[in-house]
């Protein structure tokens, strides 16, 4: 193969096939071997100099690139008003989610959005009498939403029967259809869409229906919460819907309702929780938390009392709940009308065990000693006559008005997509409009949706990615993301907010507003004058623009809060009705399988909506602190049944066996994981996963739970069965270990004793030898006196209740790269902020702690010694800051670290493709190859097409460095943050002199995300300040005080609320049994 | 065929090596890198030596974002014809720049001064803390086409960071360009004074400019 015989090779091993003498016609030469008999040890002149010259040349090509590039400076021909060019904007919008939409305001450089935080301003801040939450946070899903803004895979064109077609085709053919049905009455045209609170698509609905008489209107929501309304309507007779007011309850009993985690406006709800757990509180005043629920959700990780019941059973303990209420108040005390329930009760809960009913008395008596401060919550699984009894409960109790309240709440008129399924069998569906969602993905399997939605003639649909539905659609219109929409929606209490554009629509997309008006064929078609006339009927009076330009720039309508309605009175013969419609013993249908299964929306993609986005694939489920995966939840006794055995999570033992579930007369495959305190005989599996049309992030992620689910037990099944299959599945969890080893990392006392020993959390640890200070001088000492700052953070556990809403706030705040799922298995994985989970107490009642983590900000760093180019370093404000232009990647920081909160950029994360979860069982070794090679021939696959780094780039906040290849990173205690708020200050008083930052006006991304507000930040010199009253809290403490690293994080120690009337394992035998079953069973 | 011996390779190799090194810190250490020098040719030829200097324009008139933003921002085409509505209205570049601003199609300067991305220099504190524009940019009142007249190195930010009563101005005089301390004794005399006044704290951690 050699061209020239007679020349040889330069050396016997060669140089890459590949390598840059491709090009230069040197393929043959560099991979030859020695065919010619040459001595491998000499050289030719003419090979030699013919070497040199290509090494010079490829010099010349480096020095070229060492030239000053030309860069351009393009202002604007006119600037626009008010415009400053660096200094950002902001602009409060809503995010959109169901009913209910989440206030926002959010950051935007240049025209371009790139932070998400919650807007202040809105009225609807907790507010309990004593205290009043100074601010409010956002949710996961909020934080993440900038990136799905700028996620190329979504919907772009406008597509007619698989033809990408021009926009205004598109708009003819919509005005087109709809003149013919306004011809036809709207016979044979059906409307799919979406739950939604906006007034203005309220609107169009209602002039759609007076243009369509006869079309017909469908909702599908896979994970729907319009129970809550339905139950309160039924229940009290009025169109109602329950709205909650945590910060005014004492004693909380939740019944499978998950408010913390994935019910709506779980952001509010948090933050009233959180209010009320403040631990200077009483113990009788302090919040208790009943939990009764058949997973283990980030709510029953929080509650003081914690039942896990199977899915069956929870019918009953409700009951058993309410006739408890009933005995302990005195039925003849509840009216004659309540007459028929005690004994409809009865029958039912004859069966139930001992230990329920002592559980339930202790309970109930503590709530009815709550009396108005007491609230009973049921969740969207459970059927209405679990929420008739809560609401009914809450009426008893008297909470109506304080902890719950009723608003008044238009019954939306659409019909169950299951009607609409019967619709189209019937081949009575001519054309059907839906409008957002995916129901070939999310609609109940027996619906066999892709193939029924093809009865339709003509399918028009408006999606944000072309997605599952998309091939059995006609025409395909682009969806804009809700920051480049106009549009509007309502919080949960029922006040007005505009959904405002941060940028003009990226693709092109339409709003579903648009498409409405257009198909109604309203001379109006721009969202933003349909907003402003909905506007325009909701506000009557005044003068309309300086109101209109109000409510934008406040980002709500001031009191246009729902009032609470009157009075709500229960309906008793509907809740006996309800009672004696639900048939004794007949959770256990002979023949089939014993098991029961809970279908439950993943906690961080929901019900898949969010399949696509990297943030929330990779950020770790707060249970299970798996990433970009979901499991089949089971609890240790189903496990042992199995014979499961569960890897360790060390060296390498990733792989989980992968189990079968058989349910519906339909079986789905998953890696089974297996969680203390889930009930025998309960399968959970998780809604979202198992995307084929997500988009190149979340395609084939997971195992895709919709396909076991049917119409009629759309959250609850039974019969199924569970078996173990042949296949292994290797997940990438980042957090293996449940229990911190007796180093006491996360620290917590019951109530009572904290008032007994307040100082608990700094008691020695046992075996932990004692600090005696260090023989040296600090020099940071002698620095901290003459610096106005010192800074320093404290995170208080006892708030925190591990939403994880801070982890995707860092991560868009600094630029932290998504790294992949193979990534995270080679444990690199590069969050900042990380929240750590422990299991306590016994296995079946595990309790679970949760403890943010980040850089500590030692002031004797470990990591600062090591650092032999002094990349790391302090500066005299306290902060261990990091110079990435210095760092050479030794990674001895790293290791140094006690806390594991060094990340290390081991390729170009920005600019490579997310590894796909395809790749996973590829060797480390050979993703450096891959990239290796990459660098080589710069045309690698994996590297990211220029068009989809530049939409990315979009994203990054331009205050931040963005990290390469080679170099460390951690938390900086958001330093561009802290340099901005200095600036700010001395700028504003350039004359004052000693102008310093107020309390207050820095807050970390972490913090300003926060719902709970259980991080504080500020200037620990200052004895006044927030945080200096936080770290002064005899609660606080620091981690591994032995080492005397002196951080600058304090936590407060996590004070739980336990009823001493109820004496459960709790306190027995804290770890031990958690960790004697990892020794045995491997770690839960 | 003549061999070449392994020495003589290694010789050369090392020799090569050692060029390159000289030839890469030449180029790092002369102000080649550090950019001084540097005058490309602008797309409209406007004189910062006629505005500036004979006009004596304030400096925040067209750099009005200088005060509130780190960045010194490059005037829109708009405030060109703020005068020049009235002012050599008819002159054929005057034309050329509203056909410009009316087509929207923006003028595409070439940028002289520049900092590396992972460097955040902040030009609303130093204006407002009395640190001159002519500290760093030079007499840009005497420059027909702006040159990159000083080094923007880390030295440079390090000398003034370190000892900042060295180069502070009386506030109203930093957008002066002709303003001069008599000498170095009284700059001492004023840069103390200022310091003082203005509670000057000037940091010289790695994490003022790179974060």
């Amino acid at each position: 193969m050699n061209a020239v015989p007679e020349e040889r090779s330069p050396s016997g091993d060669g140089m890459p096939c590949s390598g840059p003498f491709r090009g230069a016609g040197y393929a043959g030469e560099a991979c030859s071997s020695n065919e010619q008999g040459a001595t491998p040890d000499s050289l030719t002149r003419r090979e030699f100099m013919r070497v040199m010259s290509a090494s010079l040349l490829l010099g010349g090509i480096g020095l070229t690139g060492c030239r000053r590039p030309v860069e351009k400076v393009v202002p604007f021909s006119r600037s626009p008003e008010g415009y400053v060019h660096g200094v950002p904007q902001y602009f409060a919008t809503s995010m959109p989610s169901r009913e209910t939409a989440i206030p926002l305001l959010v950051k935007s450089y240049e025209g371009r959005p790139i932070k998400i935080e919650a807007n202040v301003e809105h009225p609807d801040k907790p507010s309990n009498g004593d205290s009043e939450a100074d601010r409010m946070g956002t949710t996961h899903h909020a934080q993440a939403a900038i990136l799905s803004l700028y996620d190329p895979d979504r919907a772009t064109r406008f597509v007619y029967k698989g033809v990408a077609v021009a926009r205004e085709e598109a708009m003819r053919f919509l005005k087109q259809t709809g003149e013919k049905f306004a011809g036809l009455k709207g016979k044979g045209l059906c409307f799919l869409v979406e739950r939604s609170g906006s007034p203005s698509r309220a609107r169009l609905l209602r002039i759609a229906r007076e243009r369509f008489p006869e079309a017909r209107f469908f909702v599908h929501e896979a994970v729907d919460f319009d129970i809550h309304r339905k139950a309160a309507t039924l229940l009290f007779g009025i169109p109602v819907r329950p709205v909650f007011r945590l910060e005014h309850a004492r004693r909380i009993l939740s019944i499978d309702c998950d408010f913390l985690g994935t019910e709506a406006d779980a952001h509010r709800m948090i933050a009233g929780f959180a209010l009320g757990r403040n631990p200077s509180l009483s113990q009788n005043s302090m919040t208790r938390l009943y939990v009764v629920e058949s997973l283990l959700t980030l709510t029953g990780g929080n509650a003081d009392h914690r039942l896990s019941l199977p899915p069956s059973n929870v019918v009953l303990m409700t009951m058993l709940l309410f006739a408890e209420l009933g005995r302990q108040i005195g039925w003849a005390n509840l009216g004659s009308e309540a007459a028929g329930l005690e004994s409809a009760l009865k029958v039912r809960i004859a069966e139930l065990p001992d230990v329920l009913r002592g559980w339930a008395a202790a309970c109930v008596e503590d709530l009815i000693e709550a009396g108005t401060g007491a609230v009973v919550l049921a969740g969207h699984r459970q059927p209405v006559v679990v929420h008739m009894l809560a609401h009914t409960m809450n009426a008893v109790l008297g909470s109506v008005d304080h902890a719950v309240k009723y608003l008044g709440w238009p019954e939306p008129g659409e019909s169950p997509i299951t009607e609409l399924a019967a619709e189209l069998n019937s081949d009575a569906v001519e054309t059907l409009v839906i409008l957002g969602g995916n129901p070939v993905y999310s609609a109940p399997a027996d619906l066999d949706w892709a193939r029924t939605q093809r009865k339709a003639a003509t399918v028009i649909r408006l999606g944000e990615y072309e997605d599952e539905t998309f091939p059995v659609c006609d025409l395909h219109l682009p969806r804009a993301h809700f920051l480049e929409s106009w549009g509007d929606g309502v919080t949960e209490d029922g006040t007005v907010v505009p959904v405002q554009p941060l940028i003009a629509p990226l693709f092109g997309g339409l709003t579903e507003l648009e498409v409405l008006a257009r198909l109604c064929g309203l001379a109006t078609t721009n969202p933003y004058d349909i907003v402003r006339d909905t506007f325009r009927g909701i506000v009557a009076e005044g003068d309309f623009e300086a109101r209109w330009h109000k409510f934008l720039r406040d980002g709500y309508l001031e009191g246009s809060g729902s009032k609470s309605v009157a009075e709500v009175k229960p309906d008793w013969r509907r809740v006996v009705e309800a009672v004696t419609s639900i048939n004794p013993g007949s959770e256990h249908s002979e023949g089939r399988g014993t098991y029961e299964v809970v279908f439950a929306p993943d906690y961080r993609l929901d019900d898949g909506r969010y399949a696509n986005n990297g943030w929330l694939q990779e950020l770790p489920d707060p249970i299970t602190k798996i990433t970009w995966d979901n499991v089949i939840v089971v609890g240790r006794r189903t496990a042992a049944q199995l014979n499961l055995r569960m890897p360790s999570g060390t060296a390498g033992d990733f792989s989980v066996p992968v189990v079968r579930v058989e349910v519906n007369g339909r079986n789905v495959e998953g890696p089974v994981w297996v969680l203390p305190g889930v009930p025998e005989n309960t399968i959970g599996l998780s809604l979202g996963n198992g995307r084929s049309g997500a988009g190149r992030v979340g395609n084939g992620v997971g195992y895709n739970a919709y396909s076991v689910r049917v119409s009629d037990a759309l959250f609850i099944a039974a019969g199924a069965s569970i078996s173990k299959t042949d296949k292994m599945h290797l997940l990438a969890c980042t957090q293996w270990q449940s229990s911190s080893e007796g180093r006491a990392m996360a620290r917590e006392a019951a109530h009572e004793e904290y008032i007994a020993n307040p100082k608990f959390a700094n008691a020695s640890i046992e075996g932990m030898p004692r600090t005696k200070g260090s023989l040296y001088p600090n020099p940071l000492d002698r620095l901290a006196e003459a610096a106005p700052y010192q800074w320093g953070m404290a995170i208080d556990l006892s708030l925190c209740v591990g939403c994880g809403a801070c982890i995707v706030a860092c991560q868009s705040e600094n630029n932290v790269p998504i790294v992949g799922k193979a990534e995270v298995l080679h444990r690199r994985e590069m969050h900042w902020m990380r929240v750590d989970r422990y299991h306590e107490g016994s296995l079946e009642a595990a309790r679970v702690l949760w403890q943010p983590m980040l850089c500590q900000h030692c002031e004797a760093a470990p990591c600062e010694s090591v650092c032999p180019v002094n990349a790391t370093s302090h500066n005299d404000e306290g902060l261990n800051v990091m110079a990435y232009n210095r760092c050479v990647g030794t990674r001895y920081c790293s290791n140094n670290c006690p806390f594991k909160v060094r990340r290390f950029n081991y390729f170009d994360y920005h600019r490579r493709a997310t590894s796909r979860p395809g790749s996973q069982g590829r060797s480390s070794s050979s993703v450096a190859r891959t990239d290796f090679l990459r660098w080589l021939t710069r045309m690698s696959p994996e590297t990211r097409p220029q068009t989809e780094l530049d939409m990315l780039r979009l994203l990054m906040n331009p205050d931040v460095t963005v990290r390469m290849r080679g170099v460390m990173e951690k938390c900086t205690f958001c330093v561009q943050r802290i340099e901005q708020a200095k600036t700010a200050s001395k700028t504003s008083a350039v004359l004052s002199g000693g102008a310093t930052v107020a309390d207050g006006a820095l807050q970390t991304a972490c913090q300003q995300a926060c719902p709970a507000g259980a991080i504080v930040f500020g200037n620990i010199k200052d004895p006044r300040s927030r945080v200096s009253e936080a770290v002064a809290d005899p609660r606080a403490y620091r981690l591994l005080e032995h080492l005397n690293l002196r951080q600058r994080v304090a936590y407060l120690a996590r004070i739980t609320n336990p009823n001493p009337r109820i004496r459960d394992e709790r306190r027995a035998e804290t770890n031990t049994p958690v960790r004697a079953f990892a020794a045995s069973d491997g770690d839960p | 065929m003549r061999e070449v011996s392994r020495g003589v390779m290694v010789a050369v190799a090392l020799a090569f090596v050692l060029c390159v090194g000289v030839v890469g810190c030449w180029y790092y250490l002369t102000p080649e890198y550090s950019r001084v020098g540097y005058t490309p040719l602008q797309p409209v030829s406007y004189s910062h030596k006629v505005h500036a200097g004979e006009l004596g324009i304030d400096c925040r008139y067209c750099h009005f974002g200088v005060e509130q933003s780190p960045y010194a921002n490059v005037p829109d085409a708009a405030v060109c014809m703020n005068c020049h509505n009235q002012v050599l209205s008819d002159d054929a570049r005057i034309v050329a720049l509203k056909e410009r601003i009316e087509s929207g199609d923006p003028i595409q300067w070439t940028r002289v001064h520049r900092n590396p991305d992972y460097v955040f220099f902040n030009h609303a504190v130093h204006v407002n803390r009395g640190v001159g524009c002519v500290d760093c940019h030079g007499k840009i009142n005497q420059m027909d086409s702006v040159i990159h007249a000083k080094s923007l190195s880390m030295g440079s930010c390090l000398a003034c960071h370190r000892n900042p009563e060295r180069s502070l101005r009386p506030l109203d005089r930093v957008y002066d360009p002709n303003w001069q301390p008599a000498g170095p004794a009284e700059q001492a005399v004023i840069g103390q004074r200022l310091a003082r006044e203005l509670g000057i704290r000037t940091s010289v951690y790695c994490s003022t400019c790179h974060r």
